[in-house]
């Protein structure tokens, strides 16, 4: 950069007399030089492009980005300004992302593995790959007659809509075995599936409308950075603020009232705030005459089963407390609710999600600018799916696609039987770090014929594989991206090349396509060549054009378009529910094995042996398994801590920094103690993300065990990833 | 004018997105920060909470990186800036040793010394820096300490070196405790 201005040292030192004495004139290059600044030439300023990306990772934020290309290299990337909610501006992780790109540890072509795990990789060339995967994909059709034992895993690495491509592949070769459902959200989906009949939640920038907000259980100081901002906005304009976690984090720490419940209790909580809601006639009657069903149902079940007191002993909030939160969430209005994704991950998160449903519908806060309770929005996802929807080629064999729980994959795979699992597909995923009981995990690995990875770094999956496929980050090829929390829609445009030999998911298939086909004509369905540009137009619809006020997808390339309708969930009062109406009293809920009402399910409780409930949280410089394993990361961090209370601290006679075992009966870790009062006297906490070169891996200890609800709209129930009962000791 | 950075630690959710902007800005070497967040010690808050403060350069008043430096690699600007300019640097790391606060980095590739300079060029041409631009909380800005009221700003923060030997020009909102129920027992 600047070479032209840059002034060797030698001709410096002559000069240095001179520039000393000459600082103060003007018009002279010095004024440059001694600004700090290195100069940018008129040539270098004529190769400058700026492109328009989105990020694709699984986050409420989903920014609106603007790279910098000089030269055909990614020189910086930003927020863009045309989106209100990224606001010019993006998170630790975003702004990573050229060191994502530049990475010396992108894998850079595909590579075979002698002994999985072995680490004995040799470089081996595209064909050579698509030959022995199409190879065996055909081999395993022969002998089973269907292509059923073959698995995809693949979720949200990527949720760029084009990326729906790797399930189109899957379909295209005949029907296969799907890891199916979500680890992240799925019991809190179903709730409000009940409820409302989807979940569905206002425009986050219409936060600053609120006069009463409750966090409850979310993070987003660490997991939504530009929702924070509204929520910061709103308080200036003097909203309330109340955080219910067990956890003082960081956006606890902004509170107006941080409230340390215990956890899994939040339906304590919701249904203790109701009971005092109606005893003291603060309910909305009208609104719950007009829109809702089971009211009458649902206070009879308040006044039989629920007391203030009750609740406070459940919760560890004081009874007082209680009051006073569920009087002013009552009576200031409108008061709007953000549900987490963290206190859904329990055994009883379902239900609790849909107390506090509850709380917004008999107070009428649905369907208000606000208001509400926000939990996420589906309604900016109706895409035409083109890349996914591919036809199964005749008489490939079986009936229909096989579904297994993504939330207990491993054990799943191993007991899949006629056919047994032969193959794995994974894409857009790391279940070696990210699903529970890793053991299992690594046994089902172990029992496969051919394991093909498609990422970007060695990760603990991609050690467990045959074959890796290296691919393209974001900003190597085009796509189109939505949120499921804003209403903006954003193109990503392919601002570089692909690096090294790294390729799109979607060229993948396309190639793969073409290998089985020359193999065995008509084998794959998929087509062999297009443009992918075109492929992401292929992926709008009218109902698209019509809901972001477009008459074009290319519109788009002039900057990120916000939804023009449908901002205010809720606000026409015509849920998607079988009554049409909000459903306190659920009907579907009853078909699904649960309580139609919002009633108390009695959470899980440590033991004696494993006497701690260990909460493994979102980390604020990653995302799942994505971004702490960056060397710009590693600088801020490179090293995962035990949170924990003084009390339990010493309770263990552990010290801050001293190295702590974390086990229970299935797995443990061994890491360095950070003691706080930031966390509740009867957890501890770990940040789950994956670093490199390290073993650290809280799934060791996390348990497949599933949370209430979640196969409804998922396919699979969730995890109770916070229902993890742990003991800890002094590591030697 | 005399610019200055404020780091309002009531609005700073500790989220780095400062200094990772900062790093893709200047694309700086992996293991180089020329801003940092800090957690605020515990123990020295009203109440248990997380708290930060993100710290670059403070463009003190009387640097002591400019003081110690033998090559006369360092130069304040009128508007007070401090700069550090590289051609000069001779890599010695006296400024590193001089300044309270850690700024200056060693670039092993370099074998320079590097530091923050306020986005310098950019604020000349009438831009943010890159670390004020890219926070999400609006928790970090530029002001001029000649013109801008100061009453509700501190010259520092428990955990903050004396200030007494360096003037640094940076001012601090100190942290807001809302009201806390928690379970102790």
């Amino acid at each position: 950069m600047g070479k032209k201005y840059v002034i060797s040292r030698r001709s410096f030192l002559k000069k240095s007399a001179i520039t000393v004495a000459s600082i103060g004139f003007s018009g002279s290059i010095f004024n440059f030089f001694f600004s700090g600044l290195t100069p940018v030439t008129a040539a270098e300023i004529n190769n400058v492009k700026k492109f328009l990306n989105a990020c694709p990772r699984n986050c409420y934020d989903t920014c609106s980005i603007v790279s910098t290309v000089a030269d055909g290299v990614l020189k910086k990337v930003e927020g863009s300004t045309i989106s209100s909610y990224t606001r010019g501006k993006l998170c630790a992780k975003g702004y990573s992302y050229t060191r994502s790109v530049y990475s010396p540890d992108r894998i850079k072509y595909p590579m075979k593995q002698k002994v999985r795990g072995s680490g004995n990789w040799e470089r081996i060339s595209w064909d050579e790959a698509y030959t022995e995967i199409a190879t065996k994909i055909l081999q395993i059709k022969k002998e089973y007659g269907s292509t059923l034992p073959i698995c995809l895993n693949k979720y949200s690495g990527n949720f760029d809509i084009m990326h729906y491509g790797i399930e189109g592949m899957l379909s295209s070769i005949g029907n296969t075995t799907r890891a199916t459902g979500t680890p992240c959200w799925p019991a809190g989906i179903d709730a409000q599936t009940f409820d409302f009949g989807t979940t569905y939640c206002n425009d986050p920038e219409d936060i600053v409308n609120a006069k009463y907000l409750i966090i409850w259980g979310a993070n987003p100081a660490w997991c939504s950075v530009h929702s924070m901002y509204f929520v910061k906005e709103a308080q200036k304009r003097g909203c309330k603020l109340i955080v219910i976690d067990p956890i003082l984090t960081q956006t606890a720490s902004q509170a107006d009232v941080y409230i340390q419940i215990k956890p899994s209790t939040d339906g304590a909580l919701a249904l203790g705030m109701a009971r005092y809601i109606l005893d003291n006639e603060l309910y909305d009657g009208e609104w719950l005459a007009k829109n809702s069903k089971g009211a009458e149902e649902f206070f009879s079940y308040l006044q039989k089963n629920i007391t203030v007191e009750w609740a406070a002993q459940k919760t560890g909030i004081p009874r007082a407390v209680i009051e006073s939160i569920a009087r002013e969430y009552a009576t200031t209005k409108p008061a709007n609710i953000w549900i987490g994704y963290g206190m859904q991950r329990h055994t009883n998160g379902g239900q609790n999600v849909r107390a506090i449903d509850a709380l917004a519908a008999i107070t009428g806060n649905i369907g208000k600018s606000g208001g509400g309770a926000q939990y996420a929005q589906l309604q900016t996802w109706g895409f035409a799916y083109y890349a996914m929807m591919q036809k199964k080629p005749e008489n490939s064999g079986g009936k229909s696609d096989r579904l297994i729980n993504i939330n207990n994959f491993g054990a799943e795979v191993l007991n899949a039987n006629e056919p047994p699992i032969k193959m794995m597909w994974i894409a857009c995923r790391n279940p070696i770090s990210q699903d529970p009981e890793t053991a299992v995990v690594n046994k089902a690995f172990e029992a496969m014929d051919l394991v093909v990875t498609a990422d970007m770094y060695m990760n603990p999956t991609v050690e467990m594989s045959d074959i890796v496929l290296p691919v393209t980050t974001t900003f190597e090829t085009p796509g189109v991206n939505v949120s499921y929390w804003h209403y903006w829609l954003s193109l990503n445009e392919q601002a570089i090349k692909p690096m090294y030999e790294c390729k799109n998911d979607v060229t993948i298939a396309m190639e793969l396509s073409a290998k089985l086909n020359e193999l065995e004509q008509g084998s794959c369905t998929f087509p062999v060549s297009g443009d992918l540009e075109e492929w992401v137009g292929k992926e709008f619809n009218e109902g698209i054009y019509k809901q972001f006020g477009m008459q074009d997808w290319r519109e788009l390339k002039k900057g990120p378009i916000k939804a023009k309708t449908g901002l205010i969930a809720w606000q026409d009062g015509k849920f998607k529910t079988p009554s049409g109406k909000y459903e306190l009293w659920s009907d579907e809920a009853k078909k699904f094995g649960h309580f139609p009402l919002p009633v108390y399910t009695e959470e899980l409780q440590p033991n004696d042996e494993f006497p701690l409930r260990c909460i493994s949280a979102h980390w604020k410089l990653g995302i799942n398994s994505q971004f702490q394993n960056l060397d710009w990361m590693a600088a801020i961090n490179n090293e995962p801590c035990l949170e924990m209370h003084p009390i339990v601290a010493n309770r263990f006679g552990i010290k801050d920094k001293d190295q702590v075992k974390m086990y229970n009966d299935i797995g443990y870790i061994v890491l360095p103690a950070k003691v706080t009062e930031t966390v509740s006297p009867d957890i501890v906490v770990v940040y789950e993300a994956w670093y490199k070169g390290k073993k650290f891996n809280v799934n060791y200890t996390v348990k497949a065990i599933p949370a209430d609800m979640g196969k409804k709209a998922t396919g699979s129930p969730g995890l109770a990833f916070h229902d993890n009962f742990v003991a800890i000791k002094k590591a030697q | 004018m005399k610019k200055a950075f404020v780091v309002k630690t009531d609005r700073c959710i500790g989220c780095h997105a400062c200094e990772m902007a900062c790093k893709n800005e200047y694309q700086l070497e992996a293991t180089i920060r020329w801003r940092k967040v800090y957690q605020l010690p515990e123990n020295g808050l009203e109440a248990p909470g997380r708290y930060f403060a993100s710290l670059a350069c403070n463009h003190c008043e009387n640097p002591a990186c400019l003081k110690a430096c033998p090559a006369k690699a360092y130069s304040k600007r009128e508007d007070g800036i401090v700069i550090h300019h590289p051609e000069r640097c001779i890599g010695c790391k006296m400024c590193m040793l001089a300044c309270p606060y850690k700024v200056p980095v060693f670039n092993e590739k370099t074998k320079k010394v590097e530091k923050c300079h306020m986005c310098a060029d950019k604020q000349d041409r009438g831009e943010m820096p890159a670390c004020v631009a890219a926070c999400p909380m609006e928790a970090l800005e530029i002001v001029d300490l000649e013109t801008t009221n100061l009453d509700k700003t501190r010259s520092s923060l428990p955990g903050f070196p004396d200030v007494s030997i360096t003037k640094p020009t940076t001012r601090f909102i100190k942290p807001n405790h809302g009201i806390q129920v928690r379970r102790e027992q």
